[in-house]
């Protein structure tokens, strides 16, 4: 049985880690572009990423593009089997309802 | 911890959701212009081929490097708004690029061996050649897009060239940069 993530599961940064699993394992998404998409602020989303930065679950990579500071992120390989055993945990979930 | 059916439900909605909005946020922000680029390549080119059969071979070569310089234009002026680092498209960039030069020197080798060629002939071999080149990139890098649309202008080929040749020219313009352009058009009208 598959385990339900606390950390992931938290309704903000199962939205960023959704975001993030659409993206192929050598992608990375830019801070402004995931904080428009999402449709947060600078500091919630920032928040959100330094917990799952914390678990291992995402990488923060701050770089240089044509001369401007950039923040990439992108999900770990932990962070990708996190969220996908809590989306099989929640799957179970909603199957043992269908059981009974 | 403990979640409830209804919240289990919500949360796996949110996951899909999000998921669906980021692929085409993605896909609207530089695929669409690739989409209608090539698109509008390919009718021009197909047009040309219609009236200029003889040149189809210039004609194509042509629109296949304005096509790659257009490529590279689009994907720099994406990656300058920053919104994804492609690292693994970085590694393969150069390596992708030597791919597409030899791929273009080796259809001009074999054209020569092959010669003579009918304008239409040449225009097949090149079409299916080129869409050889994207099933095995598809497969490579696992985009199921690119194999599809391989296959799929590939069948339109053989159908436009043994089943309506004098109009081969004029349904390829429509079946396969009609497909893209219309493609494009859906993705930037729809999707944003």
């Amino acid at each position: 049985m598959a385990k339900l993530d606390s950390i992931i599961h938290q309704p903000v940064r199962l939205r960023i880690m959704s975001s993030l699993m659409v993206l192929d394992q050598d992608e990375q998404v830019n801070f402004i572009y995931l904080r428009d998409l999402l449709k947060l602020t600078d500091g919630n989303l920032g928040a959100h990423l330094t917990k799952l930065e914390e678990a291992g679950y995402i990488k923060i990579e701050k770089t240089f593009v044509a001369r401007k500071p950039r923040t990439f992120i992108s999900a770990t390989g932990k962070g990708r089997d996190a969220f996908e055993g809590h989306v099989t945990a929640l799957k179970e979930i909603i199957d043992s309802e269908k059981v009974k | 911890m403990n979640v409830s059916q209804e919240d289990a439900h919500e949360a796996l909605s949110a996951v899909k959701n999000v998921m669906v909005q980021t692929r085409k946020a993605i896909a609207s922000s530089y695929a669409s212009d690739l989409l209608i680029m090539w698109g509008l390549l390919w009718i021009g080119a197909f047009i040309a081929s219609h009236f200029y059969l003889a040149y189809a071979f210039y004609i194509f070569i042509s629109m296949s490097v304005v096509g790659g310089l257009g490529t590279a234009v689009i994907y720099q002026v994406f990656r300058s708004k920053a919104s994804l680092n492609d690292t693994s498209f970085q590694k393969v960039g150069w390596r992708m690029f030597l791919f597409w030069i030899f791929l273009f020197g080796y259809l001009i080798i074999w054209l020569c061996l092959l010669a003579p060629f009918s304008g239409l002939q040449c225009n097949a071999f090149i079409c299916t050649a080129i869409m050889f080149a994207y099933i095995v990139i598809g497969l490579w890098f696992g985009s199921y897009f690119m194999v599809l649309l391989g296959l799929a202008v590939t069948a339109a080929t053989l159908v436009g060239f043994y089943l309506l040749t004098p109009y081969y020219c004029l349904w390829m313009a429509s079946m396969g940069g009609g497909a893209l352009l219309g493609t494009g058009l859906y993705i930037r009208l729809r999707w944003r």
